[in-house]
């Protein structure tokens, strides 16, 4: 196996400065410009706050690639990180979605290694089902243990892992 | 999960722009305003004066300007903690709000809180118990909940506690402690008062969360890793709590958001009838009167509530259950 080169879509990095930057300005405009009530301006200021942590996420994601290779998840960018794929002990398949019927959602992965940060990535990025592929394989060969909501996640990618079926 | 709150916290802010737009110009729409009630009251006594009068209090109010100008007016002085002259009595909407806001958020906050409580009691025992006589009275409850009016049952309540108790169960406190500062005698007041709207409140979101709370665990304990646990010999409460329990719990996490909108729109007619200091009277003289202002900022504080209890139903359930669902699609 090679190495490849992962990154976010242009679309996707895009649409996510725009989220941010609109949340920066509904929150920070008021604050800025309107003489606000102190409850309303702390309320405002979470919101500031959350929004600008977002546009930060964002810009780092935009300055990051992930490479996946036969041994090895690297983050590389301003917040680098690696996860060694046999010292995997921590996976995590999550789904979210703003819809009250759950569609149109995204999948994010957070995986792991013995005594190192986590990896975080979303469905959008580019390979994320090979990523998917490689830690479920690597969660088998280690026996990371996998939460029943992660296992029904890895199914719906059509990914089964082997000694992870649900025992009671 | 960052990316998610931050999705689902862009999408409140345009909701609550919009409700607000569409509450303002459908309180609105009727013909006349609040000052056309003063104008027949003041030509009725013979006031020579009343159409000058009127003329007066429509520029008071800024009922001459457009709809749309006074709208704006209303939502820039949202941020000022301002929404504008109440045509009731002439006072600023921000003190009449003010106590009994807060009320309506106590006796709201601890309906909900009985209704979660009470049904996650009754709901896990009557499943547990199926067809035994709790799970039969559990059901009865449940019914006799869902059937009778929230509004009836205080009916009932208040006659019931009069005549045979000697009991006056209306207002939220004791007479002597109304338009008084907040005290610890005021609090405990309160607590007493509470007792009745809340139960006549919760009542019908109890008896809905029992049944769907029974049922959904009924279905995960019929499922087969449940007779298997079963077969192993796992003890029943941790064969209970380890799994069935978690799943049958989501839907009752994602009905959260919907319990608060149901709880404040059905405690405006107990509030009347109980005679209950909260927004509720307030809101419903507000509207008949087209009091724009006052009857905008309730509903706005209503959406308010209940775009957070959305939210956190929508975090909640996020955090326990992030679980791709059949039909949904992935990106």
């Amino acid at each position: 196996m090679t190495s490849a080169d992962l990154r976010y879509p242009q679309q996707t990095l895009v649409a996510d400065y725009l989220r941010a930057t609109a949340g920066v300005v509904l929150c920070g405009a008021p604050l800025l410009l309107l003489d606000v009530n102190r409850w309303l301006a702390a309320l405002l200021l979470a919101g500031f706050a959350l929004f600008a942590l977002f546009l930060v996420r964002t810009a780092l994601r935009h300055r990051t690639r992930f490479v996946l290779g036969p041994d090895t998840l690297c983050a590389d960018g301003p917040v680098g990180t690696l996860v060694e794929w046999n010292r995997l002990d921590r996976l995590k398949l999550s789904y979210f979605s703003t819809k009250r019927d759950r569609s149109d959602g995204w999948m994010q992965l957070s995986v792991g290694s013995t005594g190192g940060r986590l990896i975080k990535v979303d469905s959008a990025l580019e390979g994320f089902h090979d990523i998917v592929e490689r830690a479920a394989q690597a969660a088998e060969a280690t026996g990371a243990p996998l939460s029943d909501v992660t296992r029904a996640n890895l199914r719906s990618m059509g990914i089964v892992v082997v000694g992870q079926e649900e025992t009671v | 999960m960052l990316q998610f709150i931050v999705r689902r916290v862009l999408l409140m802010i345009p909701t609550l722009f919009v409700i607000s737009a569409l509450v303002y110009f459908i309180i609105d729409l009727p013909p006349g305003d609040c000052v056309t009630s003063q104008i027949e009251e003041l030509l009725a006594r013979g006031d020579p004066d009343a159409h000058a009068r009127a003329e007066e209090l429509r520029e008071l109010y800024g009922l001459n300007l457009p709809l749309w100008h006074r709208y704006l007016d209303w939502v820039a002085g949202i941020f000022r903690w301002d929404f504008g002259l109440s045509c009731q009595d002439t006072v600023p909407v921000a003190d009449l709000i003010g106590e009994r806001m807060m009320l309506t958020i106590v006796m709201e906050t601890s309906t909900i809180a009985f209704i979660w409580i009470v049904s996650f009691i009754i709901g896990v025992y009557a499943a547990t118990h199926q067809y035994k006589l709790g799970d039969y009275v559990a059901s009865f409850i449940g019914f006799i909940g869902l059937s009778i009016p929230n509004f009836l049952l205080a009916l009932v309540l208040l006659y019931v506690g009069k005549v045979y108790f000697g009991l006056s169960i209306g207002g939220l406190m004791d007479p002597e402690y109304i338009d008084k500062p907040l005290s610890w005698g005021k609090v405990v007041s309160v607590m007493e008062h509470l007792i009745i709207p809340v139960i006549v409140i919760g009542m019908s979101g109890t008896a809905g969360m029992i049944r769907r709370l029974r049922a959904n665990l009924l279905d995960e304990l019929q499922k087969q890793y449940v007779v298997t646990g079963r077969a192993k010999g796992l003890p029943p409460m941790k064969l209970l709590v380890k799994y069935p329990l978690r799943h049958a719990i989501n839907p009752f996490v994602a009905d959260i958001g919907g319990l608060l909108p149901d709880v404040i729109s059905g405690s405006v007619i107990v509030s009347v009838v109980l005679s209950l200091p909260t927004t509720g009277p307030m809101l419903l003289s507000a509207l008949k009167t087209q009091d724009v202002n006052l009857a905008a900022t309730f509903l706005l504080f209503v959406a308010v509530l209940t775009v957070i209890g959305m939210l956190i139903s929508d975090l909640a359930l996020a955090a326990l259950d992030p679980r791709i669902r059949f039909g949904s699609s992935e990106k």
